[in-house]
């Protein structure tokens, strides 16, 4: 039964990816009506997202829903990842490698085409991941600190920045240090996990978890801080707000609600250390990756169990004597499971008002893509949409926001994804900003054009 | 540790001797392949089992995160780099000197055979022209570290 599902879902996906090259080159096909709405309980309308027989705009390498709009605002720019937008409209991003020497890109668009006119790199032997700007303050997440410069001295960072917090620990896998903040003064820092499941030798077939996992100490949880106090120490001044998380790399405050929104990578290689238990397949869909509201003190049960969306259940970890069936005790469950191994990058929710209303008060997600979904076709290179009520509830399906990244599938391989989504922001004017670190890199801007 | 000249003549001919024996797999592994048979390249497949979910079933890799292993200088350089490579994982890379995020464990625990048959998958596919690796060559490596 349960495999049926999932081939099921290899079909379905398969089926849609045969569809859209049809009608790629049949011409546009449409199923969905433009313009067709349906009133749901409180939503004004409901969520549609992309026409899956739409064509992908080539100029832009990307398939929006209707009405949407994409320019590429700035190409060949490097290695960005998050991406953050002043008041002043200047678009920041820092990024995987550095530039001559800069971490990060800061970009202007001057006559209002959509396209950067200005592109100048700072951050001095920087590289980093995280970015935010509070109260014209530009945070800047590296992966040993956060520091931060005031952008009223000058739009392009210069100097040495102020350190907020310091102190984390050393680790090659997970490093990166995303961040939300609150709007009353806190600033909450993922610190991800070293390792994929807490095993005694690392990613190695056979080894036993860790039991207790000694990594919850200092890792796999959201540390709170005081956003405007230098000098703060992970372990002296933070407080850990929520813990048994493996790798969250998309967070935000959902400022309807007032509640910490996350969306978090699931453990790898469920297949390769424990092929009597999980085949390819189910393995190229489990675990799920997980969409959380967090609470203070919850506990999502990493590296003790994972979840499995296709049994709504939370399981025992094969390395915790786990067998694929055995249902966990320990862990709060998700408010949604997404396919195994998307790689959810960031999670925005927005404020302004340029966006119709059925995007008002939900979460776009950014998956990166998979890389660990072999031999089945790596999968889930798009920004999704998910419907929340003002009180932060789920209110309908999720809807694929933006797809096409990749370019023409099925990928085998991540390296043949042309693009793979990393950064969401919201301009000051509600447009949409989406970056992308592969092919020299690439950053989106997203306008709602009307129907 | 100088080995004596009599114990260097007798690896020197157990050496020829596993090298024989690996042409002689090889060969006799494409002959099998060439006749349509189902019996696979047993290198491959053990890089397939325990290197392909990371390096990529082709050696593509994935970018920023695991290296592509395509004309790869490590696999066209000397043995020991890709013996000790499979061996310590991320520990065999000067730490602070990876591009690469992700982590590699140690294989230590595959047999000689098994590191010298993946050497060679890897230094002999994915237009790498590294050459052959024995298990000689592995048992070795093992010895320096």
């Amino acid at each position: 039964m349960t495999l049926k599902r999932y081939a099921l879902i290899t079909a379905l996906v398969s089926g849609t990816m045969l569809a859209g090259t049809m009608s790629y080159a049949a011409g546009k096909v449409s199923d969905t009506a433009p313009g067709e709405t349906t009133v749901t309980k409180g939503i004004d309308v409901q969520t549609i997202g992309v026409d899956k027989n739409a064509a992908i705009d080539a100029d832009v390498g990307i398939r929006l829903p209707v009405g949407f709009k994409a320019s590429v605002f700035a190409d060949g720019v490097g290695t960005p990842r998050h991406i953050t937008v002043s008041k002043d409209g200047w678009v920041y991003a820092p990024m995987f490698r550095s530039k001559d020497g800069m971490g990060g890109v800061a970009m202007k668009d001057d006559d209002g085409d959509g396209k950067a006119d200005q592109i100048h790199y700072f951050a001095q032997g920087r590289v980093a991941t995280a970015i935010h700007i509070v109260d014209n303050w530009l945070y800047y997440g590296e992966d040993l600190q956060i520091v931060r410069w005031n952008l009223n001295d000058g739009p392009i960072p210069k100097g040495e920045p102020e350190v907020i917090v310091s102190g984390f620990p050393e680790q090659q896998a997970h490093a990166n240090k995303p961040m939300a903040f609150d709007g009353k003064g806190n600033m909450y820092i993922n610190v991800g996990v070293p390792s994929n499941n807490c095993m005694v030798e690392t990613r190695k077939k056979g080894s036993p978890g860790q039991q207790p996992c000694p990594e919850l100490e200092r890792h796999g949880g959201i540390w709170r801080f005081d956003a405007d106090k230098a000098g703060q120490d992970q372990m002296k001044d933070g407080y850990r707000y929520s813990t048994g998380h493996r790798n969250v790399n998309a967070l935000d405050w959902n400022p309807y609600a007032d509640a910490l929104y996350i969306a978090q990578h699931g453990r790898d290689q469920l297949n390769s250390f424990y092929p009597e238990l999980f085949d390819a397949k189910v393995s190229a869909e489990l675990p799920a990756e997980e969409f959380h509201r967090i609470e203070e003190g919850d506990n999502l049960g990493w590296p003790y169990s994972y979840y499995d969306q296709f049994k709504g259940e939370r399981m025992v970890s094969p390395e915790y004597g786990g067998d694929g069936q055995k249902v966990a005790t320990e862990g709060k469950k998700p408010l949604i499971g997404f396919p195994g191994h998307w790689a959810p990058n960031d999670l925005i929710f927005v404020k302004g008002s340029g966006l119709p209303v059925e995007y008002k008060t939900g979460a776009f997600i950014g998956f990166h893509g998979s890389w660990n979904r072999a031999p089945e076709p790596q999968q889930g290179y798009r920004i999704v949409y998910v419907p929340l009520d003002e009180a932060g509830n789920v209110s309908g399906d999720w809807v694929t926001f933006a797809d096409g990244f990749a370019g023409e599938g099925p990928i085998r391989s991540p390296r043949n994804a042309k693009h793979r989504p990393m950064g969401l922001a919201e301009g000051a004017d509600g447009a949409l900003y989406i970056t992308s670190l592969m092919s020299g890199g690439r950053v989106w801007r997203v306008t709602y054009e009307g129907k | 540790m100088k080995e004596s000249n009599g114990k260097q003549k007798i690896m020197t001919c157990l050496g020829i001797g596993m090298g024989a024996f690996a042409i002689a797999l090889t060969t006799l592994t494409s002959y099998v392949r060439a006749e349509g048979q189902t019996k696979v390249d047993p290198g491959k497949a053990l890089y397939e089992e325990n290197c392909g979910v990371c390096h990529q079933l082709d050696g593509s890799g994935v970018p920023f995160m695991q290296p592509e292993l395509y004309t790869s200088p490590r696999a066209n350089g000397d043995k020991g780099g890709v013996i000790q490579m499979i061996l310590e994982g991320s520990k065999a890379v000067e730490p602070g000197t990876s591009e690469f995020e992700n982590e590699m464990p140690g294989f230590e625990y595959l047999t000689d055979e098994q590191i010298a048959l993946i050497a060679t998958y890897v230094r002999t596919n994915f237009e790498n022209t590294g050459g052959e690796v024995t298990s000689e060559d592995v048992a070795r490596e093992r010895k320096r570290n």
